[in-house]
């Protein structure tokens, strides 16, 4: 009597997990059959996407050439003719203000994290917490009004067409994707740039305030590097 | 007595094979989910396709305009005239590019007001520089202030709002150079785009308008690096 009882006890948990596991069996082979046909179609787009790198890359070699070339040609040209120098001169100068040359120079180094010691839970708004495109804008405006030269945010040269864009979870700067930790490096007068930005009541110390991790520190040896982007001109007559 | 030990010893047996069996799917069903991730960035993978190809083909076009300098140079070596007219030139868009030169052609106006409950702040107007800039405007001004690299917009004691240095006041005139279609679209998108997002959140109105002939002046102001030094590479 006591054995029979053990026996359907026993029977029942086996049947239970033959049931599970048949479900599960069927399961994967759905999602198998789901995943597979698209995520080979991936690998043929990340082909796609390294090819499209791959020519971007020759064509800025050859660019960068080009440039050199033409640089060289236009020294040699004006070289007998004072006015033609002088315009050579100021097409250096303007090329050097639209950020076609790396620069350097002393001034401050600005270091932007979110807050990840916060939890979701803990807090009226974890959003506070993290560093915006909107933060990026403020800050750079804030370094061209107290008189900053040249402006890099993570190697992006900040420039008359860039624009600065949230895209989902990521930031834009000239069109690249930006990532946390953020690095702006300014040029300009250091003791300016550092005691203006950490004023009282300056973008820096709002957002320090709301809890994103800031840092910024002077630094005599800042190297900006150049534009890698266009400036479009279809329309500009 | 032996019979029933053995029974529980194989029946045992079959439940912990059973139960493995069972950990082991779990496993291969969480290893299927990371793939599903990765099958939800196909959107990101065409994204980064199109705006590689973007860069690539405006970088082609760069290297065109090069070579074609390269050549007018090569062919009027002895000329100095003619070289001296490629300079101009040269200049001239340079310096259009740089805010240095007077530009005109076809883009889109857009206007903002102060009104009795709501004022126009300096943030609105550089979010709209921004967007201008997104959207390929490529000249910008504000109350016939150009928009230069180095230009900032802020507010002077809740007053007035300053560009390049400069006081301007209601109502705020933003004339943009640039496909006019891609501005006013990029402007205009249903409740997050900037016309929209100005009424909902700041209940400050926003007129634009087409135009086919816009006049943007030069930067009258001084634009010179102050400090940095380029590295001559």
């Amino acid at each position: 009597m006591k054995r029979s009882k053990v026996a359907i006890v026993l029977g029942i948990v086996c049947f239970i997990l033959t049931i599970a596991i048949c479900v599960q069996m069927k399961t994967i082979q759905d999602a198998e059959k789901e995943v597979g046909k698209t995520y080979s179609g991936n690998d043929k787009l990340r082909d796609e996407v390294l090819s499209v790198r791959e020519n971007y890359n020759n064509v800025l070699k050859e660019l960068e050439k080009a440039e050199s070339e033409l640089n060289q040609i236009r020294s040699q040209a004006v070289a007998n003719n004072e006015g033609n120098a002088e315009k050579e001169e100021q097409i250096k100068q303007i090329n050097e203000l639209l950020g076609y040359t790396d620069v350097k120079g002393s001034g401050v180094i600005i270091k932007l994290d979110d807050n990840r010691d916060v939890a979701q839970d803990e807090v009226l708004n974890i959003s506070d917490f993290i560093v915006h495109d909107g933060d990026l804008r403020a800050i750079v405006n804030e370094l061209f009004n107290i008189g900053a030269d040249a402006i890099s945010i993570n190697g992006q040269r900040i420039v008359s067409a860039t624009g600065i864009i949230c895209d989902g979870n990521i930031i834009r700067v000239n069109g690249e994707m930006i990532g946390v930790p953020i690095t702006i490096k300014a040029i300009g007068f250091p003791e300016v740039l550092y005691y203006q930005m950490i004023r009282t009541g300056g973008y820096l110390e709002v957002l320090k305030n709301a809890g994103v991790i800031v840092e910024i520190e002077q630094s005599n040896e800042i190297t900006i590097n150049k534009y890698t982007g266009v400036y479009l001109h279809d329309y500009i007559n | 007595m032996k019979g029933k030990t053995t029974m529980t010893v194989i029946i045992g047996l079959i439940c912990v094979v059973l139960v493995s069996v069972m950990f082991m799917q779990f496993k291969t069903i969480s290893r299927i989910d990371i793939t599903a991730l990765e099958n939800m960035q196909e959107k990101d993978l065409r994204n980064e396709i199109n705006t590689s190809k973007t860069k690539y083909e405006d970088k082609v076009k760069e290297l065109e305009d090069i070579n074609l300098k390269i050549a007018e140079f090569n062919e009027n070596a002895d000329n100095n005239r003619k070289i001296s007219e490629l300079l101009t030139n040269e200049l001239d868009q340079l310096k259009a590019l740089a805010g240095l030169k007077s530009v005109s052609g076809s883009g889109v106006v857009v206007r903002l007001e102060d009104r009795q409950n709501s004022k126009v702040y300096a943030n609105n107007l550089l979010e709209l520089v921004n967007e201008l800039k997104l959207a390929g405007a490529e000249a910008i001004s504000i109350n016939g202030e150009r928009i230069v690299y180095d230009s900032y917009i802020s507010d002077v004691g809740g007053e007035f709002i300053t560009i390049n240095g400069e006081r301007i006041v209601s109502p705020y005139e933003v004339k943009a150079i640039g496909n006019p279609t891609y501005l006013e679209s990029g402007l205009s998108k249903k409740q997050y785009g900037y016309i929209d997002k100005q009424k909902i959140e700041y209940n400050i109105t926003v007129t634009l308008e087409r135009k086919n002939n816009i006049t943007i002046n030069e930067y009258t102001g001084d634009l010179n690096f102050k400090s940095a030094r380029s590295i001559n590479s």
